[in-house]
């Protein structure tokens, strides 16, 4: 009941937002002879049929517990045989997607692939019929001023149009709130994007789409950011092909020139930081260098929004192939050669331990940097359910497990091994070594036999509560 | 001067576990001449921002020696909380007089603290004779606090009861009702009119709170509790005291589960699950999952949390310089280890700070118990921004608490005195622009900040 009122005052605002859009294009059509409504009539019929709403129902781990949420967001198909854009925030770790074509038919898609770093997935619907496809246009050439339209589904408002104006082309978001956005930059708009409106396009007058809306600046009017089609267009390109995209790595975080100087004839790229035990720091590059040449081709990058570029070029090194490096270091310079590796993914793999009542994935280096774990050994607790075994054994969230049983815990795989033997054995006590901070612990986990002994009582309850339910 | 002593018996005898009024009053008279109002200044420092502020507060001083020994309430120095500049106000006589007063080291075993009245006169001052009586559960107990400025810190008299005796890890006793803020040190007398404890509060964890941990119940602090401390008052406290002595393990209780667990005997012990490095621990060659049963020829017991911080005090008295033998268990075997003390570093606290007003910040040595706190590994080193100036230009280059200073331009700074150096320099040549290398969790970057120079 309660989400019927709010829909309906949502609905209620955005038919304002709607009429008042159009009192001001009666203004314009005065002046333009009707040549800008127009154009903004055939740009939304030509992306219109290829519009999806989607409902995925996506995993997600929360205070120890894996659970399923329904999930509302927006894709549009890029080709006659069904492939579907959207946003990774949208489908998550979702299998199957349900969508809602433009004819508001229902139909399941499958996720090809997604990918964390630029926020973009695909889905495939079934092959049975040709579908109708947007035409992608070429992001490099936008402008700042140029007028776009959004489609999606706000709130949940299926096959919404609103429109506005490229507010800036190079918008640079790296870590905005925890979300990470290295490899691209993002174009601003102020057509209304809400809620719901991720993995719908962005459209110029010529029914192009050059974006993907994927972000809104929570509290500010009209302050919305799409990933440059060129970016997606790579990107989903790979994920078609092999199910995702592969990056190289190098372990080096770069910063822009102006960092060090405001002198703009100083060229190269800064290396502020260097991974430990990474191929650059193996071949002894450190922070501070300057970063010049790739494979003799100058780099050079005097403010943040040129570092995603930059970043793209060292991440399409191929894997394995030595690379050769120009660094400036003081005065001198270098050629330094360098073997490029896998760059980490971005989350690692993550599992429920209903038993013990939390949740752990593996550590990859992108999570070292986010949530400062000191280094890639062991599994990390990313969530402990309140009154489970786990809790009262004083396991916390944000704990590193490096051993059990006495035995190093390489990665989640390893401690599942272990884990099952233990819970199958019924083991009553297990040993963890944890990593706190800076601090290690002992941990001795009173396995299940003990505590379900100890509350029988409140579990048949549970149980009797959840039929009745149903 | 009039000297007068409190007596300690008031030669009163309860049949019915009540006092009359006329009890009440007789109390209240010989009592209050020991009661004074304490007034001092304060620094608290907020532990989030760091920013300290200067406030003024009042507290209950209890008179316990003809000399001047002032008993006040434990809140009056905290973890954050520096206080100074103590008067002790009497009425003596109906006469206001005030006294200056220095404060002395508080016990680390009581949330109480002792003032030292600056008696150059030698004046005997009326004082509070306490006497090691027990109490019993639903025994009615009077108390005499200070109420608050709006009526002139009138000296108040109330009774409570026993309403619970908590036998463990000491033995203390409940009041059965809240009291007012003047009455925490407060006398309390009990039946037989004798004084038999202050009114105290415990200190939670989060106040700094070690030993006991019963925070937010009033609580009677048996006169045996503090006797010693009456009759050997603490030392002055003086700025920069030496910490006592460090062996740089962080411990967890043998516990009968883990004992069970590791088929050891369930008599306690501690088990050494971090490992300073360098620290006397890491040079004697004790490991992790070392269990140590004996510390200096005493005996280590620990089955619970509360028993580390006695281990923490036991280390703290063993002498710095000092050789002392550690009795171990490793892999069920008993060993033995000697290890070298060392001083304490210093803690969080009292860690050295130093503001550079030209830039707008102000920096801290990064001590053992931060590294700790905030997660930073041994293998970083520099200097911790702990305040930013608003519109410094530190600010402005978008410098923020919690960064690590790395290096200035290239000159790497690995400790507090190294930044004073570099510092030093940079004031000399006064350059238009100066570059930190900081590092913000596991994250670095340069940069570039435009200092103001004084004219």
């Amino acid at each position: 009941m309660k989400n019927i009122k709010v829909s309906l005052k949502l609905f209620i605002s955005l038919f304002a937002i709607l009429s008042s859009l159009t009192l001001l294009m009666g203004c314009s059509t005065l002046s333009n002879g009707g040549v800008l409504q127009s154009q903004v009539l055939k740009a939304k019929s030509k992306v219109v049929p290829a519009l999806v709403h989607l409902n995925p129902i996506k995993p997600v781990y929360t205070l120890g517990k894996k659970e399923e949420v329904i999930v509302i967001g927006s894709g549009f198909i890029i080709s006659a045989d069904g492939y579907i854009v959207t946003n990774e925030h949208v489908v998550g770790e979702s299998k199957k997607v349900k969508c809602i074509l433009s004819d508001k038919r229902e139909i399941d898609a499958e996720v090809v692939g997604t990918d964390p770093f630029t926020d973009i997935a695909v889905l495939k619907l079934p092959s049975q019929e040709k579908y109708p496809f947007v035409i992608m246009g070429n992001s490099d050439n936008v402008q700042t001023g140029e007028m776009v339209i959004a489609m999606g589904s706000p709130h949940g408002l299926a096959r919404s149009v609103s429109m506005g104006i490229i507010s800036m082309t190079d918008r640079y978001l790296e870590d905005q709130r925890g979300v990470i956005s290295v490899f691209n930059n993002f174009i601003q708009t102020d057509a209304a994007i809400n809620q719901g409106n991720s993995g719908g396009p962005l459209v110029n007058l010529k029914g192009e789409v050059i974006g993907i809306n994927s972000r809104m600046l929570v509290g500010a009017e009209n302050v919305g950011f799409a990933i440059p089609i060129n970016t997606a267009k790579e990107v989903v390109e790979n994920i078609i092909k092999n199910g995702k995209i592969n990056r190289s790595w190098l372990g080096l975080n770069l910063q822009e020139m102006k960092a060090i100087t405001e002198d703009p004839n100083r060229q190269g790229v800064v290396i502020a930081d260097v991974e430990m035990d990474s191929p650059a720091y193996k071949v002894g590059i450190r922070s501070g260098d300057i970063l010049k040449q790739v494979n003799e081709e100058p780099v050079h990058a005097r403010f943040q929004e040129d570092l995603p570029v930059i970043r793209r070029r060292l991440a399409h090194l191929e894997i394995g192939k030595e690379v050769e490096l120009t660094i400036q270091r003081g005065d001198k310079e270098e050629k330094i050669k360098v073997i490029p590796d896998v760059y980490s993914p971005y989350k690692g793999q993550e599992v429920e331990f209903s038993e013990w009542g939390f949740t752990a994935s593996d550590i990859t280096n992108e999570m070292m940097r986010r949530l400062r774990i000191p280094s890639r050994n062991g599994i990390y607790i990313s969530g402990v359910q309140d009154g489970s075994i786990a809790k009262i054994s004083g396991l916390l969230a944000g704990d590193v497990i490096l051993e059990i049983e006495s035995q190093q815990v390489k990665n989640l795989e390893e401690f599942m091994k272990i884990y099952r033997q233990a819970i199958d054995k019924k083991q009553p006590r297990i040993l963890l070594f944890v990593q706190r901070g800076v601090v290690t612990r002992y941990v001795l986990i009173k396995n299940i036999k003990d505590i379900k002994d100890e509350q029988p009582a409140s579990k048949i309850v549970n149980e009797e509560r959840s039929t009745t339910h149903e | 001067m009039n000297s007068f002593i409190i007596i300690s018996t008031l030669l009163i005898q309860n049949i019915w576990g009540t006092f009359s009024s006329a009890q009440l009053e007789t109390i209240y008279n010989q009592i209050t001449p020991s009661i004074a109002l304490v007034q001092y200044s304060s620094e608290v420092t907020n532990q989030v921002t760091g920013e300290v502020t200067r406030r003024d507060g009042n507290a209950l001083g209890l008179i316990v020696s003809a000399d001047g020994l002032v008993m006040v309430p434990g809140f009056v120095e905290l973890e954050n909380i520096s206080s100074f500049n103590f008067r002790v106000r009497l009425n003596i006589k109906g006469e206001e007089k005030e006294f200056p007063a220095l404060k002395l080291r508080k016990p680390d075993d009581l949330n109480v603290m002792f003032l030292k009245i600056d008696n150059e006169e030698n004046i005997k001052f009326p004082y509070a004779q306490f006497t090691e009586d027990s109490l019993k559960i639903g025994s009615t107990v009077t108390m005499v606090g200070i109420l608050g400025e709006t009526v002139d810190y009138a000296r108040c008299i109330t009774t409570a009861h026993i309403g619970a005796i908590l036998e463990k890890p000491r033995l203390t006793y409940c009041l059965d009702e809240n009291v007012r803020l003047g009455f925490v040190g407060a006398p309390v007398i009990n039946e037989q009119g004798n004084i038999v404890g202050v009114v105290g509060f415990d200190l939670s964890k989060a106040e700094g709170g070690e030993v006991y941990t019963r925070s937010g119940h009033p609580l009677i602090y048996q006169y045996s509790l503090f006797k010693k401390y009456i009759q050997n008052p603490p030392a002055v406290q003086y700025q920069d005291e030496e910490q006592g002595a460090w062996l740089g393990v962080i411990t967890q209780p043998l516990t009968d589960d883990f004992a069970e667990y590791w088929d050891l005997p369930k008599e306690g012990g501690l088990i050494v699950a971090t490992i300073v490095n360098p620290s006397p621990a890491s040079e004697c060659g004790l490991k992790i999952g070392d269990i140590i049963t004996n510390f200096n020829g005493t005996p280590i017991k620990a089955k619970y949390e509360t028993d580390v911080t006695s281990f923490t005090k036991l280390v703290r008295e063993a002498g710095v310089g000092n050789r002392v033998k550690i009795e171990i268990l490793r892999d069920k075997k008993p060993m033995t280890l000697t290890a070298l003390l060392q001083t304490r570093p210093r803690k969080s606290s009292e860690a050295e700070e130093f503001e550079w007003e030209s830039v707008g910040i102000t920096v801290r040595e990064i001590t053992p118990d931060m590294r700790i706190a905030l997660s930073i590994d041994e293998t970083v080193q520099g200097v911790l921004v702990y305040r930013v100036k608003s519109g410094s230009p530190a600010q402005i280059s978008r410098i923020s608490r919690g960064f690590i200073i790395q290096a200035i331009g290239d000159i790497p700074v690995r400790s507090i005195d190294e930044f004073k150096n570099v510092v030093t320099i940079i004031q000399e040549k006064k350059p238009k622009e100066i570059t930190f290398f900081a590092k913000m969790g596991n994250i670095s970057g340069f940069f570039r900040i435009q200092p103001r120079w004084a004219e």
